[in-house]
């Protein structure tokens, strides 16, 4: 293991650690400050009934607490099944309206919301707690992985600069000093997005119990998203240890380039030039690992599917590229010299 | 380890040669002192027997053998700049070494520091130019090296200080090591090395042990009457290396038989004539500053 590289790597995650601890203590304040609002009661307290509404309280045999509201007036009917920690099952019948559709299912992180009509009255469930799907945890690690890896992307600039004598005078192989310093950053990358999971997981648990869903499109994105920062990290080590003496540079413009390459990129031009320009850009995009990250994959209607049909070949990209950009690092660190 | 030798060693940036055909071998158990001017090729040669800098042509070998990764871990080394991470303590350095280093002493690197007084807890960033040095000079000796290659291992230190460095020096010569050191301070290098080689402009110069060529060389003094006046033949005489004038002054450096050609000169005309001592910053000059602008060279051979 690289000493210097290792403290590095250190100063860096402590960072990152005190910014998410930050966020957890923000994210307690809140709890606290929303308490008495979290229950049942007063959430229906806060609701401006009929005067012929009528609320009805029990505790069923496995300790749920139910609350039924009925408003005669309204015709609507509520159930509240309160699991506590473990979450609610709200089931509400009203009459239908416009807003209401035929049959939708919705997820919001640990929400799931289905709505169906029958006849002249739709029935809604809520059911709180349920299984966060792990690719929302991974985009927000993702983005503090990227961060990190940007700050960390210049391990061997950063010895070129002012330090090679005490790099290379040490008793091991160049290749092996690069592979080494490389290494502890990947490590250091893949805990600052591991670091940040927890911390969105305590945030999670202050206000119910959190589970987490990795099946399908989830597990997909663990993987891209432990690859992506991998692949960025690897392009900018890259390109600070080829251009060593502006390696700050290279780490300050790499995300506004990148962005403006990548807008460039997806736009549809409407002339020549620019449609020249687009594809000057999308040509260079295909280095940037960013451009393999997405998910989604756009339908001929207009809709957004969740395709994995090109997903192992985005996968082999970000591997591939995170292999050659570490090499070129490594290779041009060979031909270093003091 | 018995001995480095430096072969041949060239190394060119673009038309500029930084060091041109060197060649010399370092013995172990001695303090070898490498002088020369700004620019002469010192540091470069350093870097070539580090292989922190791939030479153009020439070999540096190391018990006839070449640089290796696991040789490093038998030198140790003090570049003449700063190189400590301005950012980490003198802590950290210390156990940067012990991971890099199977045979360097902890326990010795903390005894050098507060021997040069830096307090081992402050970071690098707060620390004086001489502080720095000592770290590096304190890493470097607690290495237990075979080979300590050292580029101006005194520079921003005290007189006290510089003498501790000199003393540590002798002392790794004394258990076996080879020390060699570059240093702008004759004086010191006079003190330690038993050997030195002084380069110029990339090229070896003059070498020797410094006892032998300060007992081989006199310089002879004398002063004509007027300005215009012959010097006989001496100048031919294969015992003068060098001659330099200046107005009705003549000196002349000498390789054997000064009281001889102290007698040719007065035989000549001039008076006042004497035989005078070198130094190693006379011997020095003399290798590397062929003539200045008030001297006239008559004569001038290789040293």
């Amino acid at each position: 293991m690289n000493y210097v590289e290792w403290l590095r790597v250190r100063n860096c995650l402590r960072i990152a650690a005190i910014i998410l601890a930050v966020l957890v203590v923000l994210a307690v304040i809140l709890r606290v400050s929303v308490a008495r609002y979290m229950s049942t009661e007063a959430w229906i307290a806060h609701m401006a009934l009929n005067a012929g509404s009528k609320e009805t309280h029990t505790v069923l045999p496995d300790g749920t607490k139910r609350m039924m509201l009925d408003d005669p007036a309204d015709r609507t009917h509520v159930i509240v099944d309160d699991h506590g920690y473990a979450g609610r099952h709200i089931v509400i019948t009203e009459p239908s309206s416009r807003e209401h559709e035929e049959h939708s299912h919705v997820n919001v992180g640990s929400i799931q919301v289905s709505e169906s009509r029958h006849g002249d009255l739709t029935t809604t469930v809520v059911d709180t707690n349920g299984a966060v799907p792990m690719m929302y945890y991974m985009a927000i690690a993702d983005l503090a992985a990227l961060v990190v890896a940007t700050i960390l992307a210049a391990p061997l600039a950063r010895e070129i600069d002012g330090h090679l004598e005490i790099a290379l005078t040490k008793p091991i192989s160049r290749v092996r000093y690069a592979l080494g310093v490389i290494g502890v950053d990947v490590v250091g990358i893949l805990a600052a997005s591991f670091l940040t999971i927890v911390a969105l997981y305590l945030c999670q648990l202050l206000f119910e119990s959190p589970r987490l869903d990795f099946s399908g499109i989830n597990a997909r994105a663990v993987a891209m998203g432990l690859a992506l920062p991998l692949a960025w990290y690897a392009m900018l080590c890259a390109a600070t240890t080829w251009l060593s003496r502006a390696y700050g540079a290279v780490q300050g413009f790499a995300w506004p380039v990148a962005i403006f390459i990548g807008i460039l990129a997806a736009i549809q031009p409407n002339n020549t030039v620019a449609l020249f320009v687009h594809d000057v850009a999308w040509v260079i995009s295909r280095l940037d690992p960013l451009s393999y990250v997405s998910m989604a994959q756009p339908a001929l209607n207009g809709s957004i599917s969740y395709a994995d049909a090109n997903f192992a070949f985005r996968m082999s990209i970000e591997v591939l590229l995170f292999v050659v950009y570490g090499a070129l690092a490594v290779w041009q660190w060979q031909r270093v010299e003091a | 380890m018995n001995s480095i030798t430096i072969s041949n060693l060239r190394k060119t940036y673009g038309p500029i040669a930084a060091v041109d055909g060197f060649t010399i071998e370092i013995p172990s158990a001695s303090v070898f002192g490498l002088l020369g001017p700004n620019g002469a090729g010192k540091t470069t040669t350093f870097k070539c027997m580090l292989g922190l800098t791939r030479p153009t042509s020439g070999t540096v070998l190391y018990d006839g053998r070449p640089l290796t990764p696991a040789t490093l871990a038998r030198i140790a080394y003090v570049p003449e700049r700063n190189v400590l991470y301005d950012w980490m303590t003198v802590e950290n350095h210390i156990e940067m070494n012990r991971r890099a280093f199977s045979a360097f002493d902890p326990a010795r690197a903390v005894e050098l520091l507060e021997s040069f007084n830096v307090d081992k807890r402050r970071r690098v960033r707060g620390l004086s130019k001489g502080m720095r040095t000592a770290v590096m000079v304190a890493l470097a000796f607690a290495q237990n090296a075979e080979v300590l290659v050292l580029d101006e291992p005194t520079s921003g230190l005290d007189p006290v200080n510089q003498r501790h460095v000199l003393s540590l020096m002798i002392n790794e010569a004394v258990r076996g090591n080879a020390v060699i050191f570059s240093s702008h301070q004759i004086g010191q290098v006079e003190r330690a090395a038993e050997q030195i080689a002084v380069m110029d402009r990339g090229r070896l110069v003059l070498q020797g042990l410094v006892d032998d060529l300060k007992g081989d060389r006199k310089i002879v003094e004398g002063i004509f009457p007027d300005v215009r006046f012959t010097l006989d033949g001496i100048t031919s005489d294969p015992r003068v290396a060098r001659a330099d004038r200046t107005e009705r002054i003549v000196r002349l450096l000498v390789t054997g038989g000064a009281e001889d050609i102290a007698s040719r000169l007065s035989a000549a005309g001039a008076t006042g004539v004497r035989v005078l001592d070198l130094n190693l910053e006379d011997i020095f000059l003399y290798a590397v500053s062929p003539t200045t602008s008030t001297d006239i060279v008559v004569k001038e051979s290789s040293l």
